[in-house]
């Protein structure tokens, strides 16, 4: 017998609550000296981004932990983690390039930051294509598996670009080691507050990815056991009346 | 099968070498095929003979690069599952097979670098300098785009993409090498070092060839 799947509500209140705070934050916090309104852009652009690493960190740690376990649990969180990747990476690449259109002149450069965020976000494309090409679970998870340790090796080098090679693209602003390179408190507290919520955003699209892909698994083996004969295709029932 | 790791090796290899000597894929179609793409690229950017000197040698990467896949992934693909389960039986150690698909493919890339190189410099006048670390960044290179085609090959084996799929897993994750690979040859051409593009194509040759070796094993037996 298949345990029942809990259905939760809180995620969607969480989402709810984190997104209205971090945009009244966004929208009370001053306009930039230099940028002007745009500045406004980085507050869901930097924790799109900040999400993208998380998400696809996350993928390669349930892909090593099923290559370990071999429990779908992990995989299914590799899986829900790379979906809310590929759709924040996608985010972020879109509001960088409205942003660097009045910023920079173009949609977009040839900065080392941005191509290979766009080669990320192709990476994590193919990993959710994969798991496509079939409805077996362990066929599905080990193969999986193995891409989301592959593709990992883009996340330092996405994050490390803008430190090895010079990019047009700006440095960290955060997490560098003399202290965040925003002075202003209220711009700091809208990114921060972003980056919160953006994170618990994630964390409540997690659980209910997660339930998704597990009612839809449920799905599948309920079809699969409908189609399957009881007792092999070798037998078959008696019939009433039949001639011996 | 109850020899050695490395015998399993050699024995992968030769068993994949005469099976391109027979069929002739990369010989007679990959090769041609790059060959005519350093044809076409001519005739849609222009005829100029100064720019596609300064073309040339990039265009000549993304060649290798986009066609070389078609070489790893023919070599992944031509085994079939009965087969897969005959060699399974008979105590092919998983990584032992790993590395001897890759060791063939990397030999048949390393050719196909080698005939459309050729093409490309008599099309393109394209300076050849630094033939040494050349010829390590094409191995390098060969290695590495082997070993990715092998791994993700393995990865979409008895999938209904089939070998579709590999084309889009390979092709962003082949960046480093192709960013080493331009970079290397650029830096010969103006006199700079180029040991850290070299370090970057082999440090993703490593990693890509521990992930295969270590999952070799879980592959096959999904």
């Amino acid at each position: 017998m298949q345990s029942q799947t809990r259905i939760r509500r809180w995620p969607w209140i969480a989402i709810g609550l984190s997104l209205a705070v971090a945009f009244t934050l966004s929208m009370v916090s001053p306009a930039d000296s230099v940028q002007g309104d745009l500045v406004r852009i980085m507050y869901v652009h930097v924790p799109s981004a900040w999400l993208a690493y998380l998400a696809f960190f996350v993928t390669f740690i349930g892909s090593v932990a099923y290559l370990i376990t071999r429990s779908l649990r992990w995989d299914r969180i590799a899986a829900a983690s790379a979906e809310i990747g590929v759709y924040f990476t996608g985010l972020a690449i879109a509001l960088g390039m409205t942003w660097a259109k009045p910023t920079w002149g173009v949609w977009w450069t040839w900065d080392a930051r941005l191509t290979l965020t766009a080669i990320m976000f192709f990476v994590y494309l193919g990993y959710l294509a994969l798991r496509r090409t079939t409805d077996d679970q362990v066929l599905r998870a080990g193969r999986a598996s193995v891409l989301g340790v592959l593709g990992a090796i883009q996340i330092p080098l996405v994050h490390f670009s803008v430190i090895w090679w010079r990019t047009l693209h700006q440095p960290p602003s955060l997490v560098r080691p003399d202290g965040p390179a925003i002075q202003d408190p209220m711009m700091l507290a809208a990114l921060i507050g972003g980056v919160v919520a953006f994170t618990i955003v994630y964390v409540s699209l997690m659980v209910k990815r997660i339930e998704l892909i597990h009612l839809e698994d449920r799905k599948v083996d309920m079809e699969s056991a409908v189609e399957r004969p009881v007792a092999g295709e070798a037998v078959t029932a008696p019939e009433l009346g039949a001639s011996s | 099968m109850t020899t050695g790791f490395w015998h399993q090796v050699a024995a992968v290899i030769e068993r994949d070498l005469l099976r391109e000597r027979r069929r002739g894929d990369v010989l007679w179609i990959t090769i041609p095929f790059g060959a005519i793409a350093l044809l076409l690229i001519p005739l849609a950017v222009g005829t100029d003979a100064a720019l596609l000197r300064q073309i040339g040698p990039g265009m000549y990467w993304v060649i290798v690069m986009l066609f070389g896949v078609l070489v790893a992934v023919g070599k992944a693909s031509s085994e079939t599952l009965p087969q897969q389960d005959a060699s399974s039986l008979a105590g092919l150690d998983p990584a032992a097979g790993f590395v001897g698909r890759s060791v063939s493919s990397g030999v048949l890339l390393l050719i196909f670098e080698l005939v459309v190189g050729l093409v490309a410099v008599g099309l393109y006048n394209i300076s050849v300098i630094g033939i040494p670390w050349l010829v390590l960044t094409l191995v390098l290179a060969a290695a590495g785009l082997a070993l990715l085609g092998t791994l993700t090959g393995a990865i979409v084996n008895s999938t209904s993409a089939g070998t579709t799929l590999v084309p889009l897993l390979v092709a962003p994750l082949s960046v480093p090498l192709l960013l080493g690979a331009t970079q290397a040859y650029d830096g010969l051409r103006f006199g700079h070092s180029i040991l850290s593009w070299v370090l970057v194509m082999a440090t993703v040759v490593l990693i890509v060839a521990m992930i295969g070796v270590l999952t070799a094993r879980p592959l096959q037996e999904t």
